[in-house]
């Protein structure tokens, strides 16, 4: 478990496969092995009227952690995140009746995965309700925990195959915690928060 | 006339009937009487089910005498049946029951009969070899009977002691199953043999582990059964695999908590914490990983065969090297597959000037040792290496000794290498390594130089400068010349006085300080 940072890569005016043929190009080139594909979904699901306020609860699976089903409740004032086994989402389904779906806002990222020393690059396709959204580079440094000693390392590991794409500064979510010790739900926390810029995004209409 | 005869057939009646009923309370009370002697069906029962588990199917008593309800996924059955003994089948009870165990006078006193199934009548016990090149190199016998604490005497009625040597036939049965099982799914580099009753795994190269099932009815008990000395071996193997077994019966009945009555049972505590702390597939994967029954065994068997090398590497050791004394310290307290012993390599007389302590791990296919300077040295099976370290050792332990010696002597140290062998400072040994060390004289007109190389032993060598006499010749002509070190000169050790080594140099660099 390290420090991952999440970033959007432009597509320009290439097609979202073209984009990540190019960065797989890249980044093979520069030593690294692919180790099979990656997932990262979201589904949101709203509370009914008769439960007062609304709130919304976001149900994310990553495939890095595969007994896990993360969840992030977000009652207006503030975010409560979970992390539980695989029951949560039976659970869910039972509370159908008060959590309510929306299918057009099922949001997942996937594509492959790379390995490349001490780092883990995936290269996420961005899909919600399965239209194209955009791409999605997620970069992991395994033998650190803390953001703030080793975003320097990313942020050049980065811009060396993102060229100025790369982020120059922390992603939002992570700069005020740069100094605690990350885990997967800060993960999770960056996806979300990329999801849901994704969603409000007009389609950029070219079909995955 | 007619009454008085009226009267007395009915006084007649009257009596009779009261001398039937003292008749037969003179019978019963004869038979209680009888019975006081001979235990009661029904008070024998109750006993019977206090320890076994029985239950009434129609007309007869069922019982199991089987580990299911302790765990046991052994697909045998182990039933039962229980009888009311009559008098003509006690006669002939003794001869149709092959159980030895049982005290013969308490079977004829008893109201209860155990039938059962003949597949698990007898004696049954596990026998484990360690076995190098069809040469014993320990045995032992695992007889679960045997080994188990005496029973309560609550438990001593006739049907019990049957009944724990059919519990025990079984449970032998299920553990070789299990064994056997497991030695033909595993993919071992050296295939595990099932043969018949026996499984043959190759522990370390030419020695195998034998695990044998020995099931014997009462007539050739006594040949099958091995000598006694085989099986006055180290018992650690034998409680192994009877508590291996026993665990994965605990294992099964005992789930980890906390569990929510929704979630599913059999996950390890750790797989159920897996999910709320977000456990990575690597983790999950290892988690995955079990060891067999078979392969925690031979496991142990390794270490038992590393363990029992190491011991015979470093007791020769101490047996052949006199000089510095060797000493090992075995920890009480080891895991199966782990121990630890320390070695402390010192000089009679002289521990206070110098002491080598070693630490060896040992492991089940490799030693570690961690040597007086906090080196770590890792090393295979194989004896010969743990040799040449220990006599590495011993030699560097000499040269250090030699210098703290000198140190306290007021002689400077001068130089020292514990690993010799180029060109330049002799000979490469064919095992371990030569060591040397120089060291002067407080004056500085002496200088002794020594070598330890583990063929030859020590050798010492002495010069002297200046010479005490000088004669001028043509090559050197001044006497200062002379102060650059003169032919150095082998001292013969085995001549001279002294305890030990260290005694010996202690006297020469005494009595080359006292000349000067």
């Amino acid at each position: 478990m390290g420090v991952t940072i999440l970033t959007q890569f432009p597509t320009e005016n290439r097609t979202g496969p073209h984009t990540i043929d190019v960065l797989s190009k890249r980044i093979m080139a520069l030593g690294a092995l692919q180790q099979g594909q990656f997932l990262v979904d979201c589904e949101t699901y709203t509370s009914v009227p008769q439960l007062g306020p609304q709130r919304t609860v976001h149900v994310l699976h990553n495939s890095e952690q595969p007994a896990t089903v993360f969840s992030l409740l977000e009652t207006g004032t503030k975010t409560i995140p979970l992390a539980t086994d695989g029951l949560f989402d039976l659970l869910m389904m039972k509370m159908s009746s008060f959590y309510t779906s929306k299918k057009q806002t099922k949001a997942e990222s996937k594509g492959p995965r790379y390995e490349i020393g001490d780092f883990c690059v995936k290269l996420g396709t961005v899909t919600v309700s399965s239209n194209f959204k955009g791409i999605l580079v997620e970069v992991e440094y395994r033998p650190c925990v803390v953001p703030a000693m080793c975003w320097d390392l990313l942020k050049e590991f980065l811009q060396g195959f993102l060229g100025l794409s790369g982020p120059t500064n922390p992603p939002a979510y992570l700069q005020n915690r740069m100094q605690e010790i990350y885990s997967p739900i800060d993960t999770i926390h960056q996806y979300l928060e990329h999801f849901t810029i994704f969603r409000k995004s007009p389609g950029i209409g070219m079909r995955a | 006339m007619v009454q008085i005869y009226a009267r007395k057939k009915a006084l007649a009646g009257a009596a009779n009937v009261l001398l039937a009923g003292a008749e037969k309370l003179k019978t019963s009370q004869n038979e209680a009487v009888r019975n006081r002697t001979t235990l009661d069906f029904h008070i024998e029962l109750l006993r019977l089910r206090q320890n076994w588990r029985l239950k009434k199917v129609s007309n007869t008593i069922i019982g199991d005498l089987s580990y299911r309800t302790a765990g046991s996924k052994y697909l045998q059955t182990g039933t039962f049946e229980v009888t009311k003994a009559e008098d003509d089948e006690k006669a002939s009870s003794p001869p149709s029951s092959p159980l030895p165990s049982g005290p013969t006078p308490a079977k004829q006193n008893s109201a209860l009969r155990v039938s059962i199934p003949s597949e698990l009548q007898g004696v049954a016990y596990i026998e484990v070899l360690c076995q190098k090149d069809h040469e014993d190199l320990c045995s032992v016998n695992i007889n679960l009977l045997g080994s188990g604490p005496p029973p309560p005497p609550t438990q001593t009625c006739i049907g019990s002691k049957k009944l724990e040597a059919a519990q025990n036939v079984l449970f032998c049965k299920e553990l070789f199953n299990q064994l056997a099982k497991e030695a033909v799914q595993l993919q071992a580099p050296i295939p595990h043999m099932v043969v018949g009753n026996q499984i043959m795994a190759t522990v370390l190269p030419g020695i195998q582990l034998i695990i044998g099932l020995c099931h014997s009815t009462t007539a050739d008990k006594k040949q099958q059964h091995p000598s006694p000395s085989k099986s006055e071996h180290d018992h650690v193997l034998e409680h192994s695999l009877h508590q291996l077994l026993r665990e994965v019966h605990h294992k099964n009945t005992h789930h980890p908590f906390p569990h929510p009555a929704t979630g599913p049972l059999g996950p390890s505590k750790k797989r159920m914490f897996a999910g709320p702390m977000a456990a990575d597939r690597y983790e999950l994967l290892e988690m995955t990983k079990t060891d067999t029954l078979l392969e925690q065994i031979v496991k142990q068997a390794q270490h038992f065969i590393m363990r029992m090398r190491t011991e015979y590497v470093l007791d020769t050791i101490a047996k052949e090297v006199k000089d510095p004394l060797i000493s090992s310290h075995w920890n009480t307290l080891n895991s199966p597959t782990q121990s630890c012993v320390k070695i402390n390599i010192s000089t009679h007389g002289y521990d206070a000037v110098c002491r080598t302590p070693l630490v060896i791990h040992v492991g089940e296919k490799s030693l570690k040792c961690i040597c007086r300077d906090g080196k770590v040295m890792n090393m295979s099976y194989e004896p010969q290496e743990l040799r040449d370290l220990i006599f590495c050792h011993i030699n560097q332990h000499q040269i250090l000794a030699v210098q703290a010696l000198a140190k306290t002597m007021g002689w400077q140290a001068l130089g020292n290498s514990n690993h010799l062998g180029d060109d330049s400072t002799g000979t490469v040994e064919p095992l371990g390594n030569a060591s040397s060390c120089l060291m002067s004289s407080p004056t500085g007109d002496r200088i002794i130089a020594v070598r330890c190389e583990p063929h030859t032993g020590i050798q010492v060598s002495v010069a002297h400068s200046p010479r005490t006499d000088f004669f001028p010749s043509r090559l050197v002509t001044e006497r200062k010349w002379e102060h650059l070190g003169g032919q150095f000169r082998d001292v013969r050790l085995d001549k001279m006085e002294g305890r030990n080594f260290l005694h010996k140099m202690e006297l020469l660099m005494a009595s080359l300080t006292s000349n000067s």
